[in-house]
């Protein structure tokens, strides 16, 4: 009996017993534990059986010597591939370092209690459903949390922004800057918000209200404001309706006076009336009150850009 | 200290076989031979870490709040040592990356290195440009001043635009229906943890499918020509990224120097005397959007989203619909065509953008 640890034999030796050559050595079988050769398979007349290496009496280069006669080789068990994982198939952490098996392949018996194919279905199953019963009950939770701010109510509250004597003519956009403080999640803030106001000729205010009053509602559809006619101040959102920019009260070339977005260059008349550039609606008008001592109030209503239509979001 | 190193390695590599992963990460046969066209992948590796390094560094003293994020900005611009280095570092990086993804891609594009076997890699690929984009919309909203808070503005707007889930995500971008706190807060985290995690997670993959699939090599030479030139990655090719990783940080640092970050006004509603503008590797959409065909809510739609996202469902698509294994760009017109049409597009709207800056003024 040969010293066996660490033993490499070729692959496509010649295989000897003790009585003449028999085959050749064809593959590997390794013990996944001990990372050694347990067993050489000999091909032999066509048929590969599994030999164990306590049978072999000595190896070189090209030959392995059996101790064993010819007639007893077809005892050996047979070698039957599917009860058999390749060292490709299967993650046997220096398995490769510690055995060569080319140009063959090492194998390692495949185990007992993998072999049962419905349980390795029911495995999937039940891991899939464990994964669904973890995670589907935090979807719930996690989409609560990341939107508790996004669809938070309208604010209706009225903004004392200046007084109508700092406007000294008709139809020109003046700008009325105001501090708002408010409660942006735990910090107490205050933004410089703008606004545009208007003291509109007769038929400035007749293009204006060429479609009736104007009415504001809340979110759930309550009229909170009308603007009316009879009112010759109109305050108009400082935010863009293209694209939600800060547009400006300029003159231009051609056009004179007129409202202009310096992002995307919309162009609007003192009515609001889009003239030029990409705008898709008017500016938007908010609801206005002015006390007869000429203090203007509006509520800082703000309407979604880029829509043809009025969208309240804010 | 060499015998103990020696035990050290020998330790690591009986457990882990580190020879075996140094020969898989530096001997990669690189057909035809190293060459500068193949700089920008690893230069791409190289700006990303530095990003990390001075964003982890940013952190030090950012603030993340909306009555803060300023202050804290100007505080590391003006108070701390070397901060307003670290910050133009950061700041000309993110110009350097979208620069280098544009190389990169263009390279890839004309070399014809996304074709069969090396699809995924260029899908990875468009996914990590995307990473990139959503890194710069998300990064110039911290300092909190009005470019950053016009620019957010107008993004988050432009999203808004999307069908079906437009508003929802611009009201998730924005934590409410107005920029705010909420908005800071979730461009922060985006910016610092999702996207980083994102895109290393990405990059990886991209590295992995890379080695996988193999490098293309040049698109012309024979098999025996392009034998004879071949070397490993390391050393010739490591060279030449080293080098350029070199001039790459010069660039940056001296653009960080010569012209560091200015923050404007603090970030409020009222633009002043600003006009709004995104970052210059947005112009070019930016101009775009004020072309009279795209006005009004479909030419909005048109020229915001669809576009844009046709643009990108076509470079998806590029490697599938352009079969052919000609990898030669001077055999492949129409390729060779659609990348400068693109290219001068980008430049001609970019520079039209800078132009039309004067009439406004």
């Amino acid at each position: 009996m040969m010293e066996h640890m660490g033993l490499q034999p070729k692959i496509k030796s010649t295989v000897r017993c003790l009585d003449g050559p028999i085959g050749e050595v064809s593959h590997v079988i390794a013990d996944p534990l001990t990372l050694e050769v347990s067993h050489i398979v000999v091909k032999s007349n066509g048929t590969e059986r599994q030999v164990p290496v306590e049978t072999i009496r000595s190896a070189d280069e090209n030959t392995v010597e059996l101790s064993c006669k010819s007639a007893q080789v077809p005892e050996f068990p047979a070698f039957v591939r599917a009860d058999f994982l390749s060292s490709k198939e299967v993650e046997i952490p220096h398995l490769e370092d510690r055995i060569h098996a080319e140009p063959g392949e090492i194998f390692v018996p495949f185990p007992e209690l993998e072999r049962s194919c419905a349980r390795r279905t029911f495995f999937t199953g039940f891991t899939t459903l464990m994964g669904v019963l973890i995670g589907f009950p935090f979807v719930w939770p996690v989409l609560q949390y990341v939107m508790k701010p996004m669809y938070a109510p309208f604010d209706n509250r009225w903004w004392k922004i200046g007084n109508t004597s700092k406007i000294k003519q008709e139809d020109i956009g003046v700008q009325f800057t105001f501090k708002k403080s408010f409660r942006d999640s735990v910090l107490q803030r205050e933004e410089d918000k703008n606004n545009w106001v208007v003291k509109a000729s007769p038929a400035t205010l007749k293009q204006i209200y060429q479609h009736g009053d104007i009415t504001f509602t809340d979110n759930v559809g309550n009229v909170v404001w009308v603007n009316r006619a009879t009112v010759p101040y109109v305050a108009y959102s400082g935010k863009c309706p293209h694209l939600g920019c800060g547009y400006k009260w300029r003159s231009h070339k051609t056009r004179g006076q007129v409202f202009l977005c310096p992002c995307h260059l919309s162009i609007y008349d003192v009515a609001g009336t889009v003239l030029d550039g990409p705008a898709p609606r008017p500016l938007d008008v908010l609801p206005i009150k002015i006390s007869p001592a000429g203090e203007i109030e509006v509520i800082d209503i703000e309407f979604k850009a880029g829509k043809r239509e009025q969208v309240r979001i804010a | 200290m060499n015998a103990l190193f020696q035990q050290v390695y020998d330790f690591v590599e009986e457990r882990i076989g580190l020879k075996t992963l140094e020969a898989k990460l530096m001997k990669e046969p690189i057909k035809g031979g190293s060459r500068w066209a193949y700089v920008f992948g690893s230069v791409l590796l190289f700006i990303f870490i530095m990003q990390a390094i001075t964003g982890m560094l940013l952190m030090f003293y950012y603030i993340p709040s909306a009555d803060h994020a300023y202050a804290s900005t100007q505080f590391i611009i003006h108070e701390v040592d070397y901060g307003w280095y670290i910050l133009s570092y950061h700041f000309w990086g993110s110009s350097a990356m979208v620069v280098m993804v544009f190389a990169h891609m263009s390279q890839v594009f004309l070399w014809g290195a996304y074709k069969k076997p090396r699809e995924m890699v260029w899908l990875v690929g468009l996914a990590l440009f995307g990473l990139v984009m959503a890194f710069g919309f998300t990064g110039y909203l911290l300092p909190w001043d009005q470019r950053a808070y016009w620019a957010t503005t107008v993004g988050v707007e432009i999203m808004d635009k999307t069908p079906v889930i437009g508003d929802f995500l611009a009201r998730f971008l924005k934590g409410g229906p107005t920029p705010g706190q909420m908005t800071l807060s979730r461009f922060f985290v985006i910016h610092v943890m999702i996207l980083p995690g994102a895109l290393m997670g990405l990059a990886g993959l991209h590295l992995f499918l890379f080695r996988s699939a193999g490098p293309a090599g040049p698109f012309r030479g024979t098999p025996d020509e392009l034998k004879a030139k071949t070397d490993f990655f390391f050393p010739r090719q490591v060279w030449k990224d080293i080098m350029a990783m070199g001039v790459v940080f010069l660039i940056i640092s001296t653009l960080a120097l010569i012209e560091p970050v200015q923050l404007l006004e603090q970030a409020t509603p009222d633009p002043g005397d600003y006009h709004p503008e995104p970052e210059w590797y947005f112009l070019f959409l930016f101009q775009l959007l004020r072309w009279k065909v795209f006005s009004g809510e479909f030419g909005q739609f048109l020229g915001a989203i669809a576009i844009p996202g046709l643009f990108m469902l076509l470079l998806v698509a590029l490697p599938f619909i352009d079969r052919n294994p000609e990898r030669n760009i001077f055999k492949r017109p129409i390729a060779l065509l659609c990348w400068a049409v693109v290219m001068i597009g980008i430049a001609v709207l970019t520079v039209s953008a800078i132009l039309n800056r004067e009439f406004l003024d």
